[in-house]
């Protein structure tokens, strides 16, 4: 016994080998930084001697085959070693990328001009062939390596890509598409030579005509990107144009958020994506951390079941949108990091109608709608959403208390509740859905029109179904924003909805990033993004 | 006689494992949820016609009995299948992702015996004593607390305030490990990369010390009851009035008997350490089995979720077979 004290000692002198090689470090650096680099002028940026820029995105990635997703992280990733037709800036307006231009001689036929002198990485040429091998891979069936690309969807009604001549693809659509423009970024161009010889490994072994090459990595665990030096240098519309400052990029895999935090303060990433609000007062509180933020495209609403009573009754949606503070919600949770809609429409949406005035925060008017509706004394209520959206729920509830309705929150897994929402089972739901084509018929159609597949609310209307379709369809600009006036105005006072708000994409970055502001469909482009 | 014993055991984990596969087969089509549906999102344009060819291609619009057949016709030929989101065979991404997670169930396991083996004999020979009441109370401490908490309080404390071990992943990009095993602290020996071990065992230290800190808790203190009970032992006594050394009586004597108990935890708790690691992979960034599990179980990933649970079960049924031949060797008065 009395020798025991030596398997203390033994203990001890175990345990301090083993954190032997931290102490025996240096802290970790930022082995990122070169001084020498100083980015003054994003026009006149010059190639980087050997910096690396690490990214920590929220989630892994599925794939890093442009055709075989749908998955707006995996496209970030793949978009900074894939160009498309066009693209899009920060603030969402599309420009040419490898499209120089394009036309649109009749309504279903888009012909574009391909850019001279785009190469792939490796070192063959980008020609026409290639963007009709990448298009026909997409909307046909069973046309990537047997298998139907999930994206096809995504390019409505195109029914075939033809060859003109040497510069010029020709888009042949079923019926006119007025969004064809919008929904082109999405998609990436991939060199059909390429594929015909390594099929489906495209990916694990990736290789575009984007800014960076890739190098090594894997899809749960991090990939690593190097500059192109014979990129053509990207859209003009989005200067500076060249070869990208970066020598590497990295992208990190950072599931939560603390960590994504922690490793941005700790200098170990540099920027960062989907920072909640939150978190904004510790980063900015840090001297090395600059937090930026840019208007986001996912709509936020509350969804009610116009089926089923009471909320069959119109006075009594409207009487919901009355009794909740949706100004003190973006204030006090999303701590002002939002902006709150009027009707259906992002604020900087296309064709948002500015004549509707928010229904705004009027208890009194609630009550007297609800007893008008014969619900003076409320009635029960069960608000569904899942865990990342409880806190706006649960405010709303305790809102809702207020004017004598009985409300409660239920949290789901979403799979789970989305079967049992496109039932009519549910009366009330908190959610969202991506706009980030800012263009109307992204999201009034798929929550809207009769039995679409977001329609959670329940809402049919032929009026609504018509002048949907008709938008659709409609070529003129002008025709289109009166159709989608007029679609707004019937939403509005129908509410299906309590119009809620759209929340900032925030991101984070070290403070020696350059030329790097957030996107407003959340994508990372690191092509001009330099270190100083 | 002993090898046929083991070589029976793991003939009989076979249809183990196929009855989980089966299990679990059942249980993700049970659950509310469509792939398809789900991976199309909440976002963007979707036609029908291609949610049709995705379920046709999946096999989704056969009967649950025919998707089992594909499923068991696969397996028992050694095919998991692909996965739905990830478009690459399961098989391919969980070997991507195991050696990850054994790597940091190792060294979660060796940080827990490390400190859990001396506490809980310390505590025992010096029962009731100072050293005792707070180790045991380190114990019950560790037992309780969150770990997805102890995470990230080492994080704040050893990366943002101290700098000293590196916030996520396993490895730093710029040391160039020629990856020989997927084993980093192994491939870096064997390729002789020194920088890389040093990152290597620089990125395992917190997330080992957080996923092994409940086990050891719970290690030590059996280990601790189990060497009061030892030590009140007659063999114990006879040792002492011997004339052994006190270290001879406690290690060889008392320690061996007392390791019985303590080795039927580990293997429970070892299996846990591979199973249950998810929340320190998420929490550290580790591109391990855990992480790769929880994302597909969310999408409804039918092979992908399938094929992670029967290795999974594959682990359990190792550990306690490795753990019924250690009972052999400890106390040879058992057999298997």
């Amino acid at each position: 016994m009395k020798k025991a004290p030596w398997l203390l000692l033994v203990l001890f002198l175990v345990v301090t080998l083993c954190f032997f090689p931290v102490t025996g470090c240096q802290p970790t650096e930022d082995p990122a930084v070169d001084d020498d680099e100083v980015v003054d002028d994003p026009n006149d940026v010059a190639v980087g001697e050997d910096y690396t820029i690490v990214v920590g995105l929220s989630q892994t990635i599925l794939t890093l085959d442009p055709a075989n997703h749908r998955d707006r992280v995996t496209e970030t990733v793949i978009r900074n070693m894939y160009d498309g037709l066009v693209t899009r800036t920060p603030d969402g307006v599309i420009v040419p990328e490898i499209a120089e231009s394009w036309d649109n001689p009749e309504p279903t036929i888009w012909d574009f001009t391909i850019r001279e002198g785009v190469k792939f990485h490796d070192g063959s040429d980008l020609t026409v062939e290639d963007v009709k091998f990448t298009f026909d891979r997409i909307i046909g069936e069973g046309a990537m390596e047997g298998e139907t690309s999930p994206r096809k969807g995504l390019l409505g009604p195109l029914e075939a890509v033809e060859i003109v001549d040497d510069r010029t693809v020709r888009f042949i659509l079923e019926e006119p598409w007025p969004i064809l423009l919008a929904m082109l970024p999405h998609q990436q161009i991939v060199s059909k030579a390429y594929l015909e010889e390594v099929g489906s490994d495209i990916a694990v072994q990736p290789m575009g005509a984007g800014p960076f090459k890739f190098v090594e990595g894997t899809i749960d665990d991090r990939i690593v990107l190097e500059r192109f030096d014979d990129y053509y240098g990207g859209s003009p519309d989005l200067p500076p144009v060249g070869p990208a400052p970066a020598a590497r990029v990295i992208f990190e895999f950072m599931p939560e958020v603390s960590t994504r935090v922690a490793a941005l303060q700790g200098g170990d990433v540099h920027i960062i994506h989907n920072v909640p609000p939150d978190m904004v007062a510790t980063l900015e509180a840090d001297p090395n951390v600059v937090v930026k933020t840019v208007e986001g495209t996912r709509m936020h609403m509350f969804e009610m079941n116009v089926e089923m009573a009471p909320l069959n009754d119109v006075r009594v949606r409207q009487a919901i949108n009355y009794a909740i503070d949706m100004d003190a919600i973006v204030d006090n949770i999303l701590l002002g990091y939002g902006t709150t809609v009027a009707g259906p429409l992002l604020p900087h949406g296309f064709a948002l109608n500015t004549d509707l005035q928010p229904y705004g925060y009027d208890p009194d008017r609630a009550i007297e709608l609800l007893t008008e509706a014969g619900y003076a004394d409320g009635f029960e209520l069960v608000i569904d959403t899942e865990d990342e959206l409880k806190d706006v729920a649960y405010a709303a509830a305790s809102m809702l208390e207020a004017i004598g309705i009985q409300a409660s929150v239920r949290i789901w897994d979403w799979g789970v509740l989305r079967d049992q929402l496109l039932a009519g089972e549910r009366m009330m739901v908190f959610g969202n859905w991506g706009n980030s084509t800012l263009d109307p018929s992204d999201l009034l159609v798929p929550k809207l029109r009769s039995n679409d597949r977001g329609n959670y609310s329940q809402y049919a209307n032929p009026e609504l179904d018509a002048l949907l379709d008709a938008a659709e369809i409609a070529v003129e600009r002008d025709e289109r924003i009166s159709l989608y006036y007029e679609a707004q105005e019937i939403i509005y006072n129908d509410a299906p909805w309590v119009f809620g708000y759209v929340g900032m994409e925030i991101e984070a970055c070290r403070s020696n990033v350059t030329n790097w502001r957030p996107s407003t469909d959340s994508r990372i482009n690191l092509h001009r993004v330099g270190l100083e | 006689m002993q090898l046929a014993r083991i070589i029976e055991r793991i003939l009989i984990a076979i249809p183990v494992i196929i009855g989980i596969g089966i299990i679990i087969f059942l249980i993700m089509r049970l659950t509310p949820g469509d792939p398809i549906d789900i991976m199309m999102g909440q976002a963007g344009h979707v036609s029908e016609r291609e949610v049709e060819l995705l379920r046709e291609q999946w096999h989704l619009d056969e009967s649950l009995g025919v998707q089992l057949g594909y499923f068991l016709k696969d397996l028992v030929q050694g095919d998991m299948g692909t996965s739905f989101t990830k478009g690459r065979p399961v098989w391919d991404l969980i070997k991507q992702a195991l050696p990850a997670t054994v790597e940091l169930a190792f060294f979660g396991a060796f940080f827990a015996l490390l400190v859990a083996i001396p506490i809980g004999v310390i505590s025992a020979v010096k029962q009731n004593s100072l050293i005792d009441k707070i180790s045991m109370a380190g114990a019950f401490f560790g037992i309780c607390m969150p770990i997805f908490w102890l995470g990230i309080l080492l994080i704040i404390i050893f990366s943002i305030n101290l700098g000293w071990l590196p916030t996520y992943g396993r490895i730093s990009y710029d040391v160039n490990l020629q990856q020989v095993t997927g084993f980093y602290v192994l491939d870096s020996i064997i390729t002789g990369n020194w920088p890389a071990l040093v990152s290597a065992i620089k990125h395992l230290i917190m997330p080992s010390i957080t996923l092994g800190f409940p086990m050891a808790a719970i290690v030590a203190r059996v280990m601790r009851s189990s060497m009061l009970e030892v030590l009140r032992n007659d063999y114990v006594v006879m040792a002492r009035a011997k004339g052994l050394r006190e270290y001879t009586v406690i290690v060889k004597h008392a320690m061996r008997n007392a390791m019985i108990p303590t080795v039927t935890v580990i293997g429970l708790e070892v299996g846990m350490l591979l199973g249950g690691n998810m929340i320190v992979e998420t929490v550290f960034s580790w591109p391990g089995l855990g992480r790769l599990v929880v994302s597909s179980i969310f999408v409804r990933d039918y092979p992908l979720v399938q094929g992670v649970v029967i290795i999974y079960a594959f682990t359990f049924v190792a550990a306690n077979l490795i753990v019924d031949i250690l009972y052999t060797y400890l106390n040879p008065k058992i057999s298997m």
